[in-house]
């Protein structure tokens, strides 16, 4: 159709007969219609098409699956009746996510708080058997009392009234996280006497650096504790800080850290504890089986007689056991000190006021040094680049045809098929 | 011809000729004029079954032409209607009348049936199996509506798509056009360009020769 013939293009007929045309638009083509016969023919093909396509009729839906929707409808429309209707406050009856996330929010807390309850009777067991299984101590008093069946007299009642209310006190103490908690009952019996490891760690900001470094030498001597480690940067031109770890007598931690924090502010504190009581309970049963071993064995060698192989096995055990009793005993000493020491991790760094300083290099030279550092650093990435291909090229260039060969076939099926829909 | 042209003039002045699975006109029965879709699907999403029955009844029958004139296996055309229906129960409490209610229901249906194409795709590629429609015996259709079937099916996609949403679903340019996210005037011109072509398709030699052999059959069965 000659478009310039035609004022009427051909979608315009096609959209008058669809009706999409505005009034006034499809009054004109309706003008034209009467007029054109190219266009009435036209109009005539779309209609014919149009009736060829009105012939495909598709059966009705089967009567099983508009039952079976219908079905869903219903159950759908009671359940939005009773969600309106049991909705209280804006909240809707059933359980929704923000009620069980409240109350699982409340149960965890409601079990770390009883776990961290529960600590307290776990501790309460470990020592008292602990306590009977060593020689000494009322506990271990009252354990044989308990055990052997006798009734118990008022004095060993009042013994072993006197253990439990230690033991309450002390372990109340360590269940609120302070190491401390034992306080003095742990110094007056060995039932109580938990063993604990006491690191202190302390950040402090001082004003006058040099004078800093004089007050820690003394408040070292005066609670008769000492350098372990000690590293000191005086860096003219820059902040100036120690860091050390010091070690000093458990009972002087207290005043040892309340004399430091008096040396400057302090920026950070934590104080943790470890309690290595069951390690070295363990240590020390160990240690006295491993004696015990060893003085069988030096009998067994004073008093029979054998061959000279049987003998040298003899002695060849008692060497090993000896060795393993000095390794304990080390070991055993170790921990004591580590128990009788406490450590505190100290930095003490100084307040540092920037100087001008005339001797920096010229802006010239400063760009000119920062062109040269960006041009090796241009060349050695360029460089690492080569370099990686160079390397792994051909392995990645492999890789990437056994993939990309079956995934260039796996589109090319997926499009083909596609197509088809 | 112009006698014969207010026959063609398809609604410019006269209600639509309507396909026979068309939702009747509510617009049409002054009678007793009856509630509008978004209407109903508001009621619905109240609670009222009622609404939802009326609603069904003004559209099982087209939502499952959309599907059936789309699919070859009927099974599969009734599963989709059911699952369209399905996600409309659902999402009823959702539902905001933005859009007329026919545009949101062919949208939810058209969303459906590419999930459904892209999965048959998917399985065809990987696991071998042949879409249906290129299957022939599957074609279960009466033979008349072969040859139409066979003539959409060469014609590009969204071309065909449009001719079909504006032939049997009878949408409006613009509702396509909302659909298919294309702008109006080239759903304008794609929808000539596929009338055209299924024109030429159908009136060529071979359709005919294929409709010849159809009514052959037809009269020797």
């Amino acid at each position: 159709m000659n478009t310039a013939a035609h004022p009427v293009a051909p979608e315009e007929v096609m959209a008058f007969l669809d009706g999409e045309l505005p009034t006034s638009e499809a009054h004109s083509v309706s003008e034209h219609l009467k007029h054109c016969a190219d266009c009435s023919s036209l109009a005539a093909r779309l209609g014919e098409t149009q009736q060829r396509l009105a012939s495909w009729k598709v059966e009705p839906l089967p009567a099983h699956v508009e039952s079976s929707i219908r079905q869903s409808a219903e159950q759908e429309a009671f359940r939005a009746k009773n969600s309106s209707s049991t909705r209280i406050l804006g909240i809707r009856a059933g359980f929704g996510w923000k009620p069980l996330l409240a109350f699982s929010l409340v149960a965890i807390a409601a079990l770390i708080l009883t776990s961290r309850a529960g600590r307290s009777p776990r501790r309460a067991d470990y020592v008292a058997s602990h306590a009977s299984s060593e020689a000494g101590g009322v506990a271990g008093h009252a354990g044989a009392i308990g055990g052997s069946g006798q009734p118990i007299t008022d004095q060993q009642s009042r013994e072993l009234k006197q253990v439990v209310t230690l033991l309450s006190s002390g372990i109340a103490g360590d269940s609120n996280g302070l190491f401390h908690g034992l306080g003095v009952h742990a110094t007056n019996s060995f039932v109580i006497d938990a063993m604990i490891a006491r690191t202190a760690s302390l950040s402090i900001m001082v004003k006058d650096f040099a004078a800093s470094r004089l007050s820690l030498d003394s408040i070292l001597v005066r609670h008769h504790g000492y350098t372990a480690q000690l590293n000191a940067s005086t860096s003219e031109n820059a902040q100036r800080s120690i860091t050390a770890s010091l070690r000093v007598p458990a009972n002087e931690l207290a005043a040892t850290l309340a004399e430091l924090k008096s040396l400057g502010h302090v920026e950070n504190e934590s104080q943790s504890g470890e309690e290595v009581t069951q390690q070295h309970a363990d240590l020390v049963a160990r240690l006295k089986n491993s004696r015990e071993t060893e003085q069988r064995l030096q009998a067994i060698l004073l008093q029979r007689t054998g061959k000279i192989s049987d003998v040298l096995a003899v002695e060849q055990e008692i060497a090993r056991v000896r060795g393993e009793i000095e390794q304990m005993g080390a070991e055993q000493k170790s921990l004591e000190h580590r128990v009788n020491f406490a450590t505190i991790e100290l930095q003490i760094s100084e307040e540092y006021k920037a100087k001008l300083d005339n001797s920096s290099p010229s802006a010239s030279t400063r760009i000119h040094n920062s062109l040269v550092t960006g041009y090796k650093s241009a060349a050695e990435t360029l460089l690492g680049f080569v370099l990686f291909f160079a390397e792994s090229g051909l392995t990645l260039l492999i890789w990437l045809v056994i993939i990309l060969v079956p995934a260039l076939l796996l589109v090319r099926r997926y499009r083909r098929i596609a197509a088809a829909f | 011809m112009q006698d014969a042209l207010p026959a063609f003039v398809l609604s410019s002045e006269a209600p639509r000729t309507a396909m026979n699975d068309s939702p009747a006109n509510p617009q049409t029965k002054a009678a007793t004029p009856s509630p509008s879709d978004e209407h109903l699907m508001l009621g619905f999403s109240q609670g009222s079954a009622e609404a939802f029955s009326e609603l069904f009844a003004r559209y099982k029958q087209p939502l499952f032409g959309f599907f059936r004139r789309r699919l070859t296996d009927p099974a599969q055309a009734e599963e989709l209607t059911q699952e369209t229906f399905l996600v409309l129960l659902r999402s009823a409490s959702r539902y905001r009348p933005r859009a007329l209610f026919r545009t949101y229901l062919y949208a939810v249906g058209f969303k459906i049936l590419r999930g459904h194409q892209r999965k048959a795709v998917l399985r065809a590629t990987f696991f071998g199996a042949r879409p249906a429609a290129h299957d022939p015996a599957v074609h279960d259709s009466p033979d008349a509506n072969l040859a139409i079937r066979e003539a959409l099916a060469r014609l590009e996609s969204t071309e065909r798509e449009i001719l079909l949403l504006r032939e049997f679903e009878q949408l409006s340019y613009a509702e396509i056009s909302d659909l298919l996210r294309l702008p109006v005037n080239t759903v304008r011109s794609r929808l000539f360009r596929a009338r055209e072509a299924l024109r030429d398709i159908l009136t060529a030699p071979a359709a005919q020769t294929v409709a010849a052999k159809l009514t052959a059959s037809e009269e020797h069965v």
